[in-house]
Formats: structure tokens, C-alpha cells, sequence
């Protein structure tokens, strides 16, 4: 028998990130030209992919569960902490890399990429986390380090606005998910995930002391996953953050968010449909509000924010079909939409975060781009404007790209088993789809159409180790979008274990 | 009801819950923001020791309380780090005179 490898998945990271703060604070120290912090985060990311090859490895053979216990904290692997592993590993590599020119000079650059590190470890381990405590001690800890890396700019009052409001509405949330805790300690004396599910499914009293958890669970984890009435931090935090934490926020921690609130869900049993009915409710807000507040927005990364909203809301519907028919095939939509959400917001805001360096940050102009800022962007910034407009058309849902092929598998699982209002909802979905097309075009439409602005022609060049992220991904988008069932290895996986998780 | 010890420790967990959600409403100054979130924070806590207690393993309830105290600390370090750079950058405490995010 092999030694059970995840936990170093969550190791690595976590234990990585102190000596990347040292090495960047002597580095800074010495005046080095060379970003010493940046390299060895890169290779202990490195490392952890390895790690990730031969843990799902492992996994795929055992087709099982993967345990592991130390002291007080239990972890489980199973697919959907696999599949956020993946998305993590995946997304914050690339921010690492393009950080690089990005934050060089500013103050606390040699905390950034320790942070960066700390909660990717941070989020891996959320995934993994099997008791109830520890779960929330994971989010906990995935919010402490985002809101500083939020409010990173300390100097500009705009970001510490941001992050303060992140902060506060974080804080009430977590405090909301506490009391839903305590309550279920209360019924069953135990935290431990598995135990739980295992006494809510056979017990019929205290019904109610139940479903008041679910609904804690749901308005505490929902502040973080911008749920619709909950969401006012969101477009303020995206908007504000270095460019590379917002594709983080946007396309990693909200989902670990969800991850987080689906975990402590599925423990209560007994109300999955009622669950599904609620997630499905929330995710059509999410859409149509999301897509109509991106409609009004002028500043591009305000834009983008919003529109974090209407695919989180693609993908709870996804999630509640699967728990109202019990058929695997939304949540694997749901799943694969994850991943992909994950690809094209990245790579949306790192292709305007390349633009914002070269047009303003780079000219010393500390504002936010604005649409009309990119006219004519294209001519002077091929590359930029090319992966920007695949990252958008995809998001929009255009056929070839990735963003096509996982919201066509969540409207068909919508048509499956004939239920009208789950058809209703797939055509409703279908419909915002279209309705986004008509913030992204005119982006593109103004990148490649319209005369070059002063801006443009005053811009700087994009620097090299921010341009391998854009490529990388952009290629990624196109690539899956060719041959969607690349991804089955993990989405399937992701979806049996929702499933395994509800009961079904 | 009787005023059993457990019964009043409920009472001041609904208490200081009343008291945090009041606070929230009321308050614009961003260190009593800090300190009303600390209110909330206390009161989850007692909900968890008392939680332990009446399940029969207060061992538990206890020992996840005091994780709560370390974690809650912290983002309360974190607040208050934000709220001097504010009051540095922006020359108020005021959330409404500071506000300029909207939409």
C-alpha cells in the first residue's frame, strides 16, 4: 500500500510561503534584480503539481475515497477536492508567473507572492477538509488572506475601501456559518462529517434545528459565493484587487466558497430537493442580475465582476438540477463549468490586467480602465486583444470555446426527464446567454473596429512573462472547447461525489 | 422556563447576537464596525460551548471555541491594520464620508 500523497498537496504550499516572505524580504533588503520570491514559488507550485499527478493517480486506481487523519484535522480526497485542486493549481500558477512585472515595485511586493502561495495551500486543503470545524477553519483562513490581498494597495483609498467591505461582510458570514455549526453540534454531538450525514439520514426529530443550520449555511457561505442579495462586496473587491488576485477571486476562491457551502449542506440530508430548489432560485437571480448590472458597467473589471455573478448562477443551476432529478448530468455540466469559468475569467482578467499595465499603471495613471480606453487596442496589442476576445466570446457562450460546451451539457441535463420548470430554467439560462453577448461584443467590437485612442497610442509594451499566461490559457479555451470530453477525467469524478455527498 | 444555567447562557448568546445586529445597523464608525463584529463573534462562540455541553462532549465544543478566539483575533487585526490605513489615507473614520465605490 502507498502512502496516502495529498496531504502534500496542502504542505507544499502552505509550508513554502514563509520562506518565500523571508527570500522576498531579502531580496528586497539587497535590492536584487532578479525576483528570487517569485522563483521559488513557482517551483514549489512546481512541486505541487507533481504531487496532484501522482495523488489523482492514486485516486483513479483506488476508485475511492482517499483518508487521512493527523491530531485533530481529517481530511478526505475525493473527486470535487480534486477538481478544485486542479482549478487552483491551475489558475494560480499562471497569477504567480504574471505577477511578476505587474507588482514589481510596489510596496509589500515580497508579501504578495507569500499570500499567494498561502492561499492556494489554503484553498486545496478546503476542499479536502471532512469535519465540519475544520471546514470552516479552512474558509476562514481562505478570507483573512484574501482580504489582504485585496486591500493591497494600501496607499489608494479605493482598495482600502474595498477590502473593508469585503472584510465586514465576510466576517458576518462566517459568524452566520458558526451558529449553523453549533447548531448541528447540538443534535449530534459530533463534527465529523461522515457521522453527521449518517445521523441526519436516519433521524427524523429535529427537523427544524436542521433546516435553520441549512439556511445559516447558506446565507453565511453565500456571502462569499455572491449570492445575489449578498454579493454588494464583490464587483468592489474584483474591481480593486491586483489584477492577478482578481482572476484568483473571481476565478478560484468564490467557487471554493461553493465548494465549502455544498460540503456542509450535503451533511444535513433528508432536504436535498429542498436544497436543489433553493440553489436553482438563487441561480437564476444570479444570472439575469449579474448580466443586467454588467450591461450598465463602464469600467471593464466592473464589468467582469458582475459577470462572475451570471456564471456562478449557470452554475448553481447546473448543481440544483442534479440534486432535484437525481441524474449525475448537471452536476458534471456544473462541474466542467467550473473549471472552465475558472480558464476564461482568468485569462478576461489577465488580458485586461496586461492592458491596465501597459496603458496607465505603467505611465504612472493609477485609475480604473475604462471600455472606451481599449479603442483601437488591437492594432498596437495583437496578442492582448486576440486572447482578451477568445476569454470574452467564450464567456459569452460562442460555439467552438469551452464556455459553449459546459453550458450546452448544463441546458441539456436542464431537458432531461421532462420536467417543465427544470425546461424553463434551461431556456431561461440559454437566454441570459445571449443577453451577455451584449456586453462582450461590443468590447471586441471596440478592440478591433474603432479608431486608437490617446491612451493606446501613449501605452507601453506588454512584457513577456505576462503574455506565456494569456497564450497558455487562451490555447487551453480553444483546446477544450475541440474536445470537451478532455476534461471527463475530472468532471466525472467531481459529479459522482456530489452525488455520493447528497445521498443519491 | 427556568433560569437553569444553560438557559441563560442561551439568553446572552441571543442577547449579544440582538446587540452585534443592532450595532451593525446603527454604527458608521469603522473601529466600532470592529468592535461589533467582535460582539457577533463572541456570542457564536458561546453557541458553540454551549452546543458541546447539552450534546454530552463539551470537549469539543470547547476546544472548537478556542480555535474561534485564535481565528477571530486575527481578522480583527487585520480590520483595525485596514482601519488605520484609512484613517491615514482617507482623514475620517466615517464609512459614509469614505464611501466611493457604488454600482
Amino acid at each position: 500500500m502507498n502512502p496516502t500523497l495529498f496531504p502534500w498537496m496542502i504542505a507544499v504550499p502552505l509550508g513554502v510561503s514563509p520562506l518565500v516572505y523571508l527570500v522576498g524580504r531579502l531580496g528586497v533588503g539587497l535590492n536584487f534584480r532578479f525576483r528570487f520570491a517569485q522563483a521559488l514559488a513557482l517551483l514549489a507550485l512546481l512541486a505541487t503539481w507533481a504531487v496532484f499527478a501522482l495523488s489523482l493517480g492514486q485516486f483513479t486506481a483506488q476508485k475511492a475515497i482517499l483518508p487521512f487523519g493527523l491530531e485533530m484535522i481529517w481530511l478526505t480526497a475525493d473527486g470535487l477536492s480534486f477538481l478544485l485542486a486542479a482549478m487552483v493549481l491551475g489558475l494560480g500558477t499562471f497569477a504567480v508567473l504574471f505577477s511578476g512585472p505587474y507588482i514589481a515595485g510596489e510596496i509589500g511586493e515580497e508579501k504578495y507572492y507569500a499570500m499567494l502561495l498561502a492561499i492556494m495551500g489554503i484553498m486545496i486543503g478546503l476542499g479536502c477538509a471532512n469535519d465540519l470545524f475544520n471546514l470552516w477553519v479552512w474558509f476562514e483562513a481562505m478570507a483573512v488572506s484574501s482580504y489582504l490581498l485585496v486591500a493591497f494597495y494600501r496607499e489608494r483609498s479605493a482598495s482600502l475601501e474595498a477590502g473593508m467591505k469585503y472584510l465586514v461582510q465576510s466576517a458576518i458570514g462566517s459568524v452566520l456559518v458558526l451558529l449553523g455549526i453549533s447548531l448541528v453540534l447540538g443534535q449530534f454531538g459530533t463534527l465529523d462529517m461522515d457521522k453527521i450525514r449518517a445521523l441526519a439520514a436516519t433521524s427524523a426529530a429535529g427537523g427544524l434545528g436542521l433546516a435553520l443550520a441549512g439556511a445559516l449555511f447558506i446565507i453565511g457561505f453565500g456571502v462569499k459565493v455572491a449570492f445575489v442579495p449578498l454579493h454588494t462586496w464583490l464587483p468592489d473587491a474584483h474591481s480593486q484587487a491586483p489584477s492577478g488576485i482578481s482572476a484568483m477571486l473571481s476565478g478560484v476562491v468564490i467557487e471554493a466558497g461553493l465548494v465549502a457551502m455544498l460540503r456542509a449542506l450535503s451533511t444535513l440530508g433528508g432536504f436535498s430537493i429542498s436544497w436543489g430548489v433553493l440553489l436553482l432560485v438563487f441561480g437564476a437571480l444570479n444570472m439575469f442580475f449579474g448580466n443586467f448590472m454588467a450591461l450598465r458597467q463602464t469600467q471593464i473589471k466592473r464589468m467582469l465582476a458582475y459577470s462572475s455573478l451570471s456564471h456562478i448562477g449557470y452554475i448553481l443551476i447546473g448543481l440544483g438540477i442534479t440534486l432535484f432529478n437525481g441524474e449525475p448530468a448537471g452536476a458534471q455540466g456544473a462541474a466542467f463549468h467550473l473549471f472552465n469559468h475558472m480558464l476564461m475569467k482568468g485569462l478576461a482578467f489577465f488580458a485586461v490586467g496586461a492592458l491596465m499595465f501597459a496603458l496607465l499603471d505603467k505611465n504612472g495613471i493609477h485609475r480604473p480602465l475604462e471600455i472606451g480606453d481599449l479603442a483601437g487596442a488591437a492594432r498596437k496589442y495583437p496578442l492582448a486583444a486576440l486572447t482578451l476576445s477568445i476569454a470574452l466570446l467564450a464567456l459569452g457562450g460562442l460555439p467552438p470555446l469551452a464556455g459553449f460546451m459546459s453550458k450546452w451539457q448544463i441546458f441539456v441535463a436542464g431537458f432531461q426527464g421532462s420536467n417543465a420548470w427544470l425546461m424553463g430554467l434551461a431556456i431561461f439560462a440559454a437566454f441570459n446567454s445571449v443577453l451577455s453577448l451584449a456586453y462582450y461584443a461590443p468590447l471586441v467590437n471596440m478592440l478591433y473596429r474603432r479608431k486608437v485612442s490617446v491612451v493606446v497610442e501613449q501605452g507601453a509594451s506588454i512584457p513577456v512573462s505576462m503574455s506565456i499566461p494569456l497564450v497558455a490559457l487562451a490555447a487551453a479555451i480553444v483546446a477544450i472547447g475541440l474536445w470537451p470530453a478532455l476534461m471527463n477525467g475530472l468532471t466525472e469524478p467531481a459529479a459522482l461525489a456530489f452525488l455520493g455527498m447528497f445521498g443519491k | 422556563m427556568t433560569l437553569t444555567i444553560l438557559n441563560a447562557v442561551l439568553f446572552s448568546v441571543v442577547l449579544l447576537l440582538a446587540v452585534g445586529f443592532y450595532g451593525l445597523l446603527i454604527t458608521r464608525n469603522l473601529i466600532k464596525i470592529v468592535v461589533v463584529l467582535q460582539t457577533l463573534v463572541k456570542a457564536a462562540i458561546m453557541a458553540l460551548v454551549l452546543a458541546g455541553n447539552t450534546s454530552g462532549n463539551p470537549g469539543l465544543g470547547q476546544s472548537a471555541a478556542a480555535t474561534v478566539l485564535v481565528a477571530d483575533t486575527v481578522v480583527a487585526v487585520v480590520a483595525l491594520a485596514l482601519a488605520v490605513q484609512v484613517r491615514r489615507r482617507a482623514g475620517t473614520l466615517d464609512i459614509a464620508r469614505i464611501s466611493t465605490l457604488r454600482g
